[in-house]
């Protein structure tokens, strides 16, 4: 085998037939093609793949516009988000209006959502792997966009022709800027995002490799009235891969790769007089090495191993305001460190011509100077091609985590606080078993899968009834533990070319969730089951430059908590007379359910400029076309002129047409 | 609670609300709800009402009021049945009925609570043998942060005994008119109904204050209060010890109190002490009275 350009850019994600959905034994794998998730309609002109993730079966998206994500019953600290390689703790901006990734920089885009192979773990639910684009190292070319609220800019070509290449790309929003001329005098509110990614890619020689990738994004908002209010809250992610491919000759590749991930957030108020501040980060420094042996095209093993060293900060204070500075020393914050390490091997082979089996281990370990956990997780698949172009797959697995997100908030607002494992938190350990069947038609043009799962989670966490974050900032103690079940059925048909392509999709589930200290102990639906969810994705090339594209989403709307009855307190105006809610249990109503058709129309066109050629295109989009008031939350009053209880729903995002001009050269 | 402001207040600048009309997925069977306390050297007060479905109407407590209730407290053997009564509430304007015994309750005894309503009955016993405590001090402060935000209010101070699990509720008695409104939901209630005259109200704290983790300790504990006031307005103030019980139920009316207020709370299920009821039948021990004057008007 010679060692070519081609072969190391798709040992690790994109060597794929275009059948391999049917054929491989990996199964709960979809791939998004980058370049279709930039014709599908936006909010404000921003292409978001994690908007695009949650058109996908099997998984449901959080609140109105947001872009949390939650794949096959589990929470959404379940999803393993990495960014070539590096974790990214905090996939957001605005609140979880887009999500932190720049498509201008991605080359692609795949969630596996069960049957993981050995070498992915950590999370119990999904893992989503986003790759960066590794640069043209044949000649210099450029891309930007000029949008509503950003705009963004790439670059990529040779460093050296043909051998190594470069990308960056940078994305900043100007609401702060817009937003300046219509807020009061002495009010001084801000809020910007921006991220960067760049990346190296360097052939060192016929069969070594080696690629340097960066990213950082941050959100900065602040709040000030003229007197008394001030808000400030800074959030954001950076994170590092040097990576190494290396040939060790025809059957065994090397990959090695050494990450630096960092994600912080910090929150700071003034109400009242009273200076409140919220810290809390987390640094990872890992280092990974895998091998993969090929003893014949009908049999690869990979095996390898895993080491991170997490970094925990968090610290929080409340004291009176002074005119000095009071914020926080974040040096002088006290680290807390863990360390996790895993070690695994995966075997896929063909067995016959039908049969194919992929049969894995991995061995992680959580270890901190109080605590250790050891454990053992079997990874196994099974396929058998009933036809040419079908095949029934099943597959068992069994994933542990030791890092928990504990929701503090219905908003995505990033208050959701990590928590490591500990003595009284225990890892997060998930079984699922999965059984598909898979066809192909048209010669691979239509692609279709229909695939049961049923999952169990443990050691789930939540905070118990009532809790603010604030009140005990020492999370670990302040937490509830419990049990999730989910099971589901999923559809998936995806055209894959010609004029109209596109998906449709399907999920049926249910999940539930039981706690001890929560609901009198009894179960209780996850706050984020759906029981139908239906996806429909289509872009049409109507001719060489218009293309149309729409999306239609229907789902059964979240549980939510409803009182069933009300008792009232009279007691003469002291503070806690009033109206009072009984509730029969935890998220017993639903709101009404979701939907929304999004729509856009992109115009292409190549232009000159200064002599030289570049294509162009602008992009008309409407989201939420019929303006569907979607529930963001709901809440109850007493309305005083009717005298009579009433829920109030609250929504986020009507109509939001938008128009932006992008550029290619 | 603060930094969701921020979320709040950008959410009410982009979002649009309506009414809409929640279903609940089953039909709620009315339950009777029972609040009694009982304080040494005062007679029984047991205050029963039929909880309601909770978008029915508001009514007044005269029209949820459990009539035709057999209320019998037991002490030491001997059985005494309830009488229906009623007071007049002038900060209302309206009458708030209960049931109410003749023989006063004591200290250091057992009481069982017996209620036969609507075919159902329900049963409850307390022990009245919490500590009585001593006020250290009371100060004015004109503001002072919790969950809910600032306040002004008063600071209580007293010497916790050591040894017992103690919960603690603030009283103050005084006097109020038409000028001193509700300070907080129930601003918008006039009192058009005694004619500028002065009226008794008793004002019970929200907060229940236990010891755990700082028994026999000097507890400091900033109260808010209800009313407005003036300097120079007398108040008498108690600390009420109230019995495990009364504590876990109140405390689980100020959690879900403030999960009301924040949507972004978990709500909080009441955590009823009567078995097939909601409510509590519990006592409170109350303090020697202090003597507080306002030094000055509310801020």
């Amino acid at each position: 085998m010679v060692l070519n350009e081609d072969v190391l850019d798709e040992v690790v994600i994109e060597a794929q037939r275009s059948d391999e959905n049917v054929q491989r034994a990996q199964m709960g794998v979809i791939d998004i093609p980058v370049t279709k998730i930039s014709e599908l309609p936006v909010i404000l002109g921003e292409t978001d793949i994690l908007k695009v993730v949650q058109l996908l079966p099997g998984v449901q998206s959080g609140n109105e516009g947001t872009t949390g994500f939650f794949v096959r019953g589990g929470n959404a600290d379940q999803n393993l988000v990495q960014l070539d390689e590096a974790t990214v703790y905090n996939p957001n901006h605005l609140f979880g209006l887009f999500s932190t990734f720049n498509s201008r920089a991605l080359n692609n885009v795949t969630l596996i959502k069960g049957g993981f192979p050995a070498q992915y773990g950590g999370r119990l639910s999904s893992i989503l792997d986003v790759t960066m684009k590794e640069g043209n190292n044949k000649e210099v070319r450029g891309s930007g966009g000029i949008g509503l609220i950003t705009s963004q800019l790439s670059l990529e070509g040779p460093l050296k022709k043909e051998k190594a290449s470069f990308i960056v790309s940078g994305r900043r929003t100007y609401i702060d800027l817009l937003a300046r001329p219509f807020t009061a005098k002495g009010n001084r509110s801000n809020y910007n995002f921006y991220d960067v990614n760049a990346k190296l890619n360097w052939q060192v020689g016929a069969k070594d490799r080696l690629f340097l990738s960066y990213f950082t994004g941050r959100d900065n908002a602040e709040y000030k009235e003229t007197v008394g209010i001030f808000y400030k809250i800074l959030f954001g992610n950076s994170t590092a891969t040097l990576r190494w491919n290396h040939l060790f000759g025809q059957k065994l590749f090397l990959n090695t790769s050494v990450i630096y991930n960092q994600y912080d957030q910090n929150i700071e108020t003034v109400q009242n007089n009273s200076f409140t501040q919220v810290f809390s980060g987390i640094n990872d420094i890992s280092a990974k090495t895998e091998f993969q042996y090929l003893p014949n095209l009908n049999h690869s093993i990979r095996f390898g191993a895993h080491y991170t060293n997490h970094e925990f900060l968090s610290k929080g204070k409340t004291e009176a305001q002074s005119s000095g500075n009071q914020s926080l020393n974040i040096g002088s914050i006290p680290s807390k460190y863990f360390d996790e390490l895993a070690f695994y091997v995966n075997d896929e082979i063909n067995i016959s011509e039908s049969v194919s089996t992929s049969l894995g281990v991995r061995a992680p370990a959580f270890i901190s100077n109080k605590v250790e956990y050891f454990r053992i997780e079997p990874r196994a698949t099974l396929k058998v091609s009933v036809a040419p172009t079908s095949s029934i797959k099943g597959s068992y697995t069994l994933m542990n985590q030791f890092l928990h997100l504990v929701p503090s908030s219905t908003a995505s607002v990033p208050t959701n606080v990590w928590v490591p494992s500990s003595l009284r938190t225990k890892p997060q350990l998930s079984e699922q078993f999965a059984l598909g069947y898979f066809k192909n038609f048209d010669q691979n043009k239509y692609e279709t899968s229909i695939e049961f799962y049923y999952k169990t989670m443990d050691n789930q966490v939540l905070f118990p009834a009532g809790n603010q974050l604030v009140e005990s900032f020492d999370v670990d103690t302040a937490l509830v533990y419990g049990k999730g079940w989910s099971k589901g059925f999923e559809f998936f048909l995806r055209k894959n070319t010609g004029r109209l392509t596109g998906w449709v999709s399907y999920t049926l589930s249910k999940t539930d969730q039981q706690f001890a200290d929560l609901n009198f102990g009894r179960k209780f639906p996850f706050q984020y089951d759906r029981r139908h969810s239906v996806s429909l994705v289509g872009t049409y090339e109507l001719n060489k430059r218009w293309t149309l594209s729409s999306v239609f989403v229907y789902s059964s709307g979240n549980a939510f908590t409803l009182p069933v009855g009300r008792i009232n307190v009279a007691n003469g105006g002291s503070l806690f007379e009033g109206n009072y809610f009984i509730y029969e249990g935890k998220n017993n109503a639903r709101l009404p359910s979701y939907h929304r058709l999004d729509f856009s129309a992109t115009y292409k066109k190549r232009r000159t400029i200064f002599g030289k050629e570049y294509d162009s295109e602008w992009v008309f989009s409407f989201y939420n076309l019929y303006s569907r008031s979607n529930p963001y939350f709901v809440y109850f009053y007493v309305d005083h002129n009717e005298n009579k209880p009433k829920a109030k729903q609250v929504s986020l995002l009507p109509i939001i047409p938008s128009v932006s001009y992008n550029f290619k050269f | 609670m603060k930094y969701l402001a921020y979320t709040l207040l950008l959410l009410s600048a982009i979002s649009c609300q309506k009414d809409i009309e929640i279903k609940p997925n089953s039909t709620y069977e009315e339950q009777l709800f029972i609040e009694g306390i009982l304080y040494p050297g005062k007679v029984p007060r047991i205050y029963l009402s039929r909880a309601l479905p909770f978008f029915q109407q508001e009514v007044s407590p005269q029209e949820v009021f459990a009539r035709g209730a057999l209320v019998t407290l037991t002490n030491r053997g001997v059985a005494s049945t309830l009488q229906a009564d009623s007071v007049f509430d002038p900060f209302r304007c309206r009458w708030i009925p209960f049931y109410q015994g003749g023989a006063v309750a004591q200290r250091g005894e057992t009481y069982d609570l017996a209620i036969s309503y609507n075919g159902k009955s329900y049963a409850a016993s307390t022990t009245i043998n919490q500590a009585k405590v001593d006020i250290s001090s009371v100060e004015y402060t004109d503001e002072f942060f919790d969950v809910y935000g600032g306040h002004d209010g008063v600071i209580i101070q007293l010497q916790d005994k050591a040894g017992e699990e103690n919960y603690y509720r603030f009283q103050m008695n005084r006097m109020i008119d038409n000028d001193r409104l509700h300070a907080h939901t129930l601003g918008d209630v006039r009192s058009d109904c005694t004619n500028g005259a002065m009226y008794p109200i008793t004002d019970l704290g929200r907060t229940v204050f236990s010891d755990i983790n700082i028994d026999g300790q000097i507890l400091t504990m900033p109260i808010e209060v209800s009313f407005e006031y003036k300097e120079g307005d007398s108040t008498w103030i108690f600390m009420q010890s109230l019995d495990v019980k009364a504590a876990q139920f109140y405390k689980s009316v100020d959690s879900q109190l403030e999960s009301i207020f924040n949507p972004f709370v978990e709500p909080v299920f009441i955590d009823s002490q009567i078995d097939g009821a909601v409510g509590i039948f519990g006592s409170a021990v109350l303090s020697d009275s202090v003597l507080f004057i306002y030094p000055q008007d509310n801020p």
